[in-house]
């Protein structure tokens, strides 16, 4: 029977690999492939201090994220992972970031989503991850209290003091100092 | 009737058999009247006791042979004679005693006939047949063990050498000496004793070719012995001669001497189909044996013939026949084998030594196995070996564009029209056993020698990127603009390899040839005024894009000659809009004419050198500060390009670090000569003035570095193949994809380890904290 099937009739393999092929990106992700080692490439050679990222296997879609609380701040010597994931539009769509590790910060909500204009309805395909992560960085430091997402923080965030004791007493797993 | 009763054949037998009644053997047997055994005979048949006549005949003579066996060993094994004699006298016995019995024999023949007894004995109705048969069989049953059998090796062994020498002496007439001894049988030459024994050995052997016991008990011994002839005769003919073919006179020989005594041992048999064919057997055996001790002892000269080749190339005929004759292939492969390794493959030999050796086995085995897989087999481990030599390369490079030692230069001229050698279907035969079967056959029958070479690393790229580097050290180095010889070998190159890849060569040698012409340009326009300058300066304008990354040096010039080369400059910009010209001052070469007391002296030297002396001018004496700080060259090289003044006797060494002019001659010559001994050592022309490809492949590697640095930092842990997985796949895919073999980057890590900038437990590797 299956020997006098036509090869080019849809066999039953086929719904199958449609689904598989399903959650692949679209023909032309080389471009974007091709953007990703580039920005890769550069965030590599430029090596700054306190930003990193890598992909997290073989999947360049899908990266890992790493942030230092700037010095001066009240996230100095802590460190933070993030989940980098690329759309298959990128860079015209922004990645979707979130905090894996837990951060204490008033626009970071307890799940690790991120309430930051440029990765929302400012985003602009000239960013990069770079760009993204250093912005992400200086958020650590300068949160917007207007919009808050973890109201507690918020109020304590008058006080830094007070906020740094308590990210010591509790969040002390992410201090690599 | 008158015919005799039982009783009287009974009497009558004890007459004519007196051996029945325990009569000793050796006596004769005594005669016996006609019309006595006739009636004897007839009576027999008539009682019917011919059989059992027989029987007795067999019981008794069995009874006889154990003794006789005995008797027979014990003289063979009797250790108070000397070998030859022992065995003859044995032999000697051995036939009497069978001549004795052949008598009785004889009668019972008789009886048979006369009496029609067709009765077979043992399967044999031949009664002298069956005497032999039961000699043999008993001889053998008392077997001594074989190393005291050493009399009949001994026998065989004089005899042949007497044989031998006498062969020989009829050839060549013996040279004369008082005290001439005889080769054959070592004795004075008045009482030699060679016909004694040439007598004694056709005696022998007609006895034992009688009793048909010559392969018997001969057999192994004159196999061997003639084995160990015919290894001597190899040894002493083809040793460390490669320029002939040996296998015809080999087999002359052995038809003239070895044969030719086989034909002298067998001389004493009856002419008969059954000597003729056991003839032909060992004649076979002895074929076989010449041919395999031969092919044995060219595998043990392989290396020398491969290292000889062409030269020896009669060597490699013989052993191709050879190797179509005998099984010995396999042996072949593994003694070549381990002989490279043994010679070629370890740090005391010279990479140039190793190529040329390569060469010269592609050569040799090219020509001994058109199918290559010796070849392959074979020198696979020296790829290898190459592969990990950093000059491998190199030299291959070198010898091919000079006139090396290995002659690529002519291979290369050559062109690769072997490869287009047509083949012909009806000739086509299978691969040997012994070849591996992932490669393709048409991969293995690429033979030219060339790329074999380039590919010992497998791929075009280092070939081509270590030739640019060759290119370009040479054409800095030469500075004279001709690049007629480049270009034919760059034309030659690019019969061989891509167009792509040698185009950045053909824009090296378009540089120099456009600066040539830029050159005679500049100086030939008086309006730029170069050529009333005082010093003439001519340039060479390379494009930075495709040349080779240059080792970085600083110099700072003498003020005159950056004024020199300002007006240089700015002539170009005239004559070239928008472009200027990037000095490297380090890189060229500068004739200077020192004015010294008394005398003038021309050198040619690099702008480093020139720079030192020139500062010379203003005050005798610099210490290395004070010069590193006006030429900001480094101290270290500075000392060394001092080095050469001193053994040109032109700076002298007067404290630690202080160097003085010495303009005296004399003072100079003196003094100096041991001083430039001992410095010419330091030859700094070797450096290239190309980075290092070690240099090179470090900032590969500090690339590769960020990268891991930058995926440990964000994904903590991963052992060693995943970042090797990684790196192929993230950090390999620029214009300067570089590869990166596991073990080379374990190799990386590990330094990293040992340096704390990697911590290593469980197969991961991690950042330090």
């Amino acid at each position: 029977m299956a020997q006098n099937v036509n090869p080019s009739s849809p066999s039953q393999l086929t719904p199958e690999k449609v689904n598989g092929n399903s959650g692949q990106p679209p023909l032309d992700n080389h471009a974007v492939t091709k953007r990703l080692h580039k920005e890769l490439m550069e965030l590599m050679m430029r090596g700054e201090k306190g930003i990193s990222a890598f992909p997290e296997g073989e999947n360049l879609f899908k990266w890992v994220g790493t942030i230092c609380g700037a010095d001066g701040t009240v996230f100095e010597g802590f460190e933070y992972k993030l989940s980098i994931q690329f759309p298959h539009a990128y860079p015209y769509s922004p990645p979707v970031i979130k905090f894996t590790s837990q951060c204490y910060h008033p626009n970071i909500d307890l799940s690790g989503n991120i309430c930051l204009d440029i990765l929302r309805e400012k985003w602009s395909p000239l960013y990069d991850v770079s760009t993204v992560l250093l912005s992400l960085q200086s958020l650590l430091g300068e949160p917007n209290n207007a919009s808050p997402l973890n109201p507690q923080a918020a109020a304590m965030w008058k006080d830094p003091s007070a906020y740094r004791s308590y990210l010591l007493s509790n969040y002390s797993q992410f201090y690599k100092k | 009737m008158d015919s005799p009763g039982e009783d009287e054949i009974w009497a009558d037998m004890a007459v004519i058999f007196p051996v029945f009644n325990d009569a000793p053997w050796s006596e004769p047997a005594p005669a016996v009247d006609p019309a006595l055994w006739e009636s004897f005979v007839r009576a027999l048949a008539k009682h019917d006791m011919c059989e059992l006549l027989e029987d007795i005949m067999v019981a008794k003579i069995s009874e006889h042979l154990l003794e006789v066996a005995e008797e027979f060993w014990a003289r063979v094994t009797d250790q108070t004679v000397l070998g030859f004699d022992r065995f003859k006298q044995a032999v000697q016995g051995l036939d009497r005693d069978s001549a004795n019995m052949l008598q009785y024999v004889r009668r019972i023949e008789d009886m048979r006939r006369m009496a029609g007894v067709t009765r077979k004995i043992y399967g044999i109705d031949d009664w002298s047949v069956l005497l032999k048969y039961l000699i043999r069989a008993t001889l053998h049953s008392q077997l001594p063990v074989p190393k005291e059998l050493s009399a009949i090796g001994d026998f065989y062994a004089l005899s042949f050498k007497v044989f031998y020498h006498q062969e020989k002496s009829s050839r060549e007439f013996n040279e004369s000496g008082e005290e001439y001894h005889c080769n054959g049988c070592v004795e004075l030459a008045e009482d030699c004793k060679c016909d004694q024994i040439i007598a004694s050995f056709h005696f022998v052997n007609r006895i034992l070719i009688k009793l048909e016991l010559l392969e018997r008990l001969a057999g192994d011994v004159l196999t061997s012995l003639m084995h160990k002839q015919i290894e001597s005769h190899v040894q002493d003919t083809c040793e460390s001669c490669y320029t002939m073919c040996f296998i015809e006179p080999l087999e002359k020989w052995l038809n003239s001497v070895v044969v030719g005594w086989l034909n002298h041992l067998y001389s004493t048999a009856p002419e008969c189909p059954e000597t003729q064919s056991k003839l032909i057997t060992f004649k076979r055996k002895l074929n076989h044996l010449l041919y395999e001790t031969y092919t044995m002892s060219r595998i043990d000269q392989l290396f020398n013939i491969i290292i000889e080749y062409p030269e020896s190339s009669p060597a490699i005929t013989d052993l191709k026949l050879c190797l179509k004759k005998t099984h010995l292939r396999p042996v072949l492969v593994e003694k070549l084998k381990a002989t490279l390794g043994k010679r070629l493959l370890h740090p005391g030999v010279n990479t140039p030594d190793i190529i040329t050796a390569y060469i010269s086995s592609i050569k040799a085995l090219r020509d001994l196995d058109p199918t290559g897989i010796i070849l392959e087999t074979c020198t696979n481990p020296v790829r290898q070996y190459l592969r990990g030599r950093e000059d491998t390369m190199r030299c291959v490079v070198m010898s091919l564009t000079e006139e090396g030692p290995g002659d690529l230069a002519d291979e290369l001229a050559y062109g690769d029209e072997s490869n287009q050698v047509e083949t012909n279907w009806e000739e086509w035969l299978p691969d040997p056993i012994d070849a591996s079967d992932t490669k393709e056959d048409k991969e293995r029958q690429s033979w030219d020698i060339i790329s074999m070479l380039v590919n010992v690393y497998g791929s075009k790229e280092v070939f081509v990127h270590e030739y640019r580097n060759l290119l370009a050290d040479r054409l800095l180095t030469q500075y004279s603009y001709n690049t007629e010889k480049e270009t034919r070998y760059l034309k030659l190159l690019k019969l061989r390899f891509d167009d792509s890849q040698l185009h950045y060569c053909e824009v090296m040698l378009r540089d120099v040839f456009d600066s040539k012409r830029l050159n005679t340009h500049l100086h030939a326009e008086p309006n730029f005024g170069l050529n009333q300058q005082e010093l003439e300066v001519t340039c060479m304008i390379l494009s930075a894009q495709f040349w080779p990354v240059f080792k970085e040096e600083k110099l700072e010039l003498p003020e005159k000659i950056k004024k020199h080369l300002e007006i240089y400059t700015k002539a170009y910009e005239a004559i070239k809009g928008n472009r200027t010209l990037c000095w490297k001052p380090h890189l060229g070469s500068v004739n200077i004419e020192l004015e010294l007391k008394g005398r003038t002296a021309n050198y040619t030297v690099t702008p480093t050198h020139a720079a030192i002396i020139w500062h010379f001018q203003e005050k005798d004496q610099w210490t290395i500060d004070e010069l590193s700080g006006v030429l900001h060259v480094p101290p270290t090289v500075l000392r060394r390009r001092i080095g050469y003044w001193q053994t040109q006797g032109l700076l002298k060494e007067v404290a630690t670090d202080t160097f003085l002019l010495v303009e005296d001659s004399a003072a100079r010559t003196a003094k100096n000569v041991a001083a430039s001994d001992a410095m010419m050592c330091e030859d700094d022309e070797a450096e290239s003035i190309m980075a290092s490809a070690q240099d090179q492949r470090e900032e590969e590697l500090q690339v590769f570095w960020t990268y891991i640095f930058g995926m440990l930092k964000n994904l903590e842990s991963l052992p060693l193949d995943r970042i090797h997985m990684m790196l192929k796949m993230f950090a390999s895919q620029g214009p300067s994809a570089v590869e990166c073999s596991l073990q080379q980057l374990k190799q990386f890590l590990d330094a990293k380890v040992r340096d704390h900038k990697l911590l290593f437990s469980g197969g991961f590797y991690r950042l330090p904290k």
